[in-house]
């Protein structure tokens, strides 16, 4: 195999590809990429079996065509300290040569037929999106997955298209985020897929321009993503997201309104003194107002207030304020509003049209 | 005299809590900064950096004279959530080279590395190591003694701090004691000092000289102890602290019990008891561990942790029933459950969205904590009773009627387990 590439396509390429590529995996194959040249283009595709990524660049001047497999890290570093503009790939019985320049190295390389086989973007039942679209959807729910703990099911977002909105959905057990935004409604509604969170961010950093469209397409098991120059496979979650439906409050005794701004500052303001492993900020809610209270043993209580919009008598909840001020920073409303019926049941804050976020509140025994 | 080789380390941190301010906040650097309580509250000064010390500021002074002493003074408030973090990170430290780590405070501690050694070098070696570790790892500066026994290491960490480190071998320690001040002896305070100086002992090495007898019959225990140190002669062990880690309650039975709904019951008698002493002592455990021992001494195990923390008796049996349920068939001798992962009650506690079960488990429209909540509201008045007229005065219906039987020590067989690692 023999091309010359532009060496910052080359290295952006290969950044992209390297966040699938696992650092110490038991199959030592996966902790390499395979690299192929083919008519003027240069494909790279990385996996760690449960996510894989290929990476297409255009404008590939290719003496000889064919695959080569090269350590993931080694060829990014190298490629990314390289100084030349373009970059020369080739590659002899058992070694890859990367040159730019009077800098070379030379790579071990394995057998390319040992390299899992990754499939290829169909044309049938794809739904074509704003990559815009999708990526905001992301931002606007997967924060609310769950990372090291919690039930697997929860290490995704839930991904559905129905009555021409798609719809996501993110939990950790103790936050909600859910997200709708309409698409093109002629396609089949697509069932209920639970797509690893780190597939989600790995979709979205492969939409370069949000006024693109991209391709989605899902399949029994897996999910994939198309746009200009990658295609991204994730296995989807084989388990039973939780029913989320039946703890999103339908009515409220509660109902108040702040402004959002106000409400983060105020809530960063009296977070400050409360403890790591205490992290509680109370608020007590009265007429036209919001108190907000925070302590911990060691460090001493804050108070602050905030005008708020609220007509009933007086009621009090308690939050992680982290969690707040995770779904706080994604609201897309001058005014937020949340809604609850008692301090032990779950708090809905409506940060935008067709976007809401439910929080558990913190119990503290007196 | 004895020839012990030096295993001892003690480690203690200079200036600790003014130390973490100054790292965190490095505008602080160079300036005298102290951490301690307001003057107009009548506090007192926790920790002076040594800065503040040029100043003569000392910790235990009250804040008022510290600011005579010293106007630029920064004082800090306290904040020992963030101390006692970073405690437990050079405690976890220690603990990598041995698991005899004796804490003193949060800034202090012995550590025995008899035995540790053969996988990194000697005490010495290792005093190194630790204090090497506690600076990168922490950005914190420690000063580390190294002597064969607590009294001898000890006074190297004192004599060399800041930033210190000293060993003393055996074969110095009377080279090195002779010339000191006797208040450098753990438990001789100015009173003491006074009283010895009115012996004409001023050193160390004066009162080493003393017929032990006459030091003793002078001074008691005191006597025999001061003179002793005053030896190098300190026998005691470096022993690790224990904290309550968990609460149970199993019980031996008289006979071998083979009917299970009797052995069920059994079970929920335990858990109620535990949660009750659970709530008695202000704590919440997360992991259930239910213990059976058949009749031929077998002994199985099986642990299941919670979502959340609980001291409620339902909660706790319904995850120990689930086990009991697993367990081989068979008569047993012993029963027993334990809660660890113990925590405090006035911990605030994240609710969850969809209860500790599986999918699916969880109630629509979420009653799951309104459910738990009156069961605390009832279990609150319940325990209010059982503290009023006894353990036995509230207890749940199928219990009723359950006495005592005799086990076969003759008592009833039931041992409470407060265990510590």
């Amino acid at each position: 195999m023999k091309a010359i590439c532009n060496r910052e396509k080359l290295r952006d390429a290969l950044a992209v590809v390297n966040n699938v590529v696992p650092a110490k995996s038991t199959k030592p194959i996966l902790e390499n990429i395979c690299l192929v040249a083919m008519d003027n283009a240069l494909e790279i595709v990385g996996t760690d079996l449960e996510c894989a990524v290929r990476y297409r660049i255009e404008d590939v001047q290719v003496d000889e065509p064919g695959p080569v497999v090269v350590p993931a890290r080694v060829t990014l570093d190298f490629v990314r300290d390289l100084s030349g503009e373009t970059v020369t790939l080739s590659t002899s019985e058992q070694n890859c040569f990367i040159s730019s320049g009077e800098d070379t190295c030379e790579l071990v390389t394995m057998d390319p037929e040992e390299f899992p086989v990754i499939s290829r973007f169909g044309s049938e039942d794809t739904i074509p999106m704003q990559g815009g679209t999708f990526r905001r959807l992301v931002d606007r729910t997967a924060f609310a997955a769950a990372r090291e703990a919690g039930r697997y099911a929860m290490h995704g977002v839930l991904t559905e298209i129905d009555n021409g909105m798609l719809k996501m959905v993110a939990t950790d057990g103790r936050r909600l985020a859910l997200a709708e935004a309409p698409i093109d409604a002629r396609h089949a509604p697509a069932k209920p897929a639970i797509v690893p969170t780190k597939c989600m961010n790995l979709f979205c950093r492969v939409i370069a321009d949000p006024l693109d469209q991209v391709q989605l397409h899902f399949a029994e098991n897996q999910v994939g993503l198309k746009t200009k120059n990658a295609e991204i496979f994730g296995r989807l979650i084989d388990g039973e997201f939780p029913r989320y439906q039946a703890v999103i409050p339908k009515e409220s005794k509660n109902l108040v309104e702040v402004d959002t701004q106000t409400l983060i500052q105020k809530l960063r303001l009296v977070a400050n003194v409360t403890g790591v492993e205490a992290r509680a900020v109370r608020l007590r809610i009265k007429k036209g107002e919001i108190e907000l209270f925070g302590q911990s043993v060691g460090r001493g209580e804050a108070r602050a207030r905030l005008d708020a919009d609220f007509k009933g008598d007086t009621a009090e909840i308690a939050f992680n304020p982290d969690y707040v001020l995770d779904g706080l920073k994604n609201c897309e409303e001058l005014q937020v509003r949340l809604e609850f019926n008692e301090k032990t049941s779950p708090g809905k804050f409506r940060l935008g049209e067709n976007y809401i976020y439910i929080v558990m509140p913190i119990t503290i025994d007196a | 005299m004895n020839s012990k080789t030096p295993t001892i380390l003690h480690v203690d941190m200079d200036s600790f809590y003014a130390s973490i301010e100054i790292r965190d906040d490095p505008s602080l650097a160079g300036r005298p900064v102290c951490v301690g309580g307001p003057s107009d509250q009548r506090g007192v000064i926790a920790a002076a950096s040594y800065k503040a010390r040029e100043y003569g500021v000392r910790s235990a002074m009250p804040t008022a004279e510290a600011r005579r002493l010293c106007p630029d003074l920064v004082l800090l408030p306290p904040d020992f959530d963030r101390y006692t973090a970073v405690s437990r990170e050079i405690m976890t430290i220690f603990r990598q080279y041995t698991p005899l780590v004796e804490p003193l405070s949060l800034d202090e501690a012995f550590l025995d590395v008899a035995g540790s050694e053969r996988l990194f070098g000697d005490a010495s070696a290792i005093g190194r190591q630790i204090k090497r570790e506690i600076l990168r790892r922490t950005g914190l500066v420690a000063s580390v003694g190294v002597a064969p026994s607590k009294f001898l290491a000890k006074l190297a960490s004192d004599l060399s701090k800041p930033d210190g480190f000293k060993e003393i071998q055996a074969h110095e320690v009377r080279e090195l004691l002779d010339p000191l001040s006797v208040s450098k002896i753990y438990g001789v305070g100015p009173r003491t000092a006074l009283r010895l100086e009115a012996l004409g002992v001023r050193t160390i090495g004066d009162l080493a000289r003393r017929d032990k007898a006459e030091v003793a019959r002078e001074f008691g225990a005191t006597g025999v102890w001061i003179h002793d140190l005053a030896h190098g002669i300190d026998t005691r062990r470096v022993i690790p602290r224990r904290e309550e880690k968990s609460h149970g309650m199993e019980r031996t039975f008289p006979t071998d019990v083979s009917d299970r709904e009797e052995l069920r019951l059994s079970l929920l008698s335990f858990c109620e008891e535990v949660a009750f002493g659970l709530r008695d002592k202000g704590l919440r455990g997360r992991t259930v561990t239910l213990k059976a021992r058949y009749g031929d001494f077998t002994t199985v195990t099986r642990t299941k942790t919670l979502d959340h923390a609980t001291n409620l008796g339902p909660r706790i049996y319904s995850v120990a029933r689930e086990l009991f349920e697993k367990l081989p068939p068979g008569p047993l001798r012993l029963l027993g459950v334990q809660l660890s992962g113990l925590s405090d009650v006035r911990v605030p506690v994240q609710e969850s969205l969809f209860g500790d079960g599986g999918p699916g488990t969880n109630a629509p429209g979420g009653s799951s904590y309104d459910a738990r909540l009156k069961l605390e509201r009832a279990t609150e008045s319940v325990d209010k009773l059982r503290r009023k007229f006894g353990d036995r005065a509230v207890v749940p219906a199928s219990l009723l009627g359950r006495e005592n039987l005799a086990g076969r020590d003759g008592t009833d067989g039931r041992v409470e387990l407060d265990g510590g690692e």
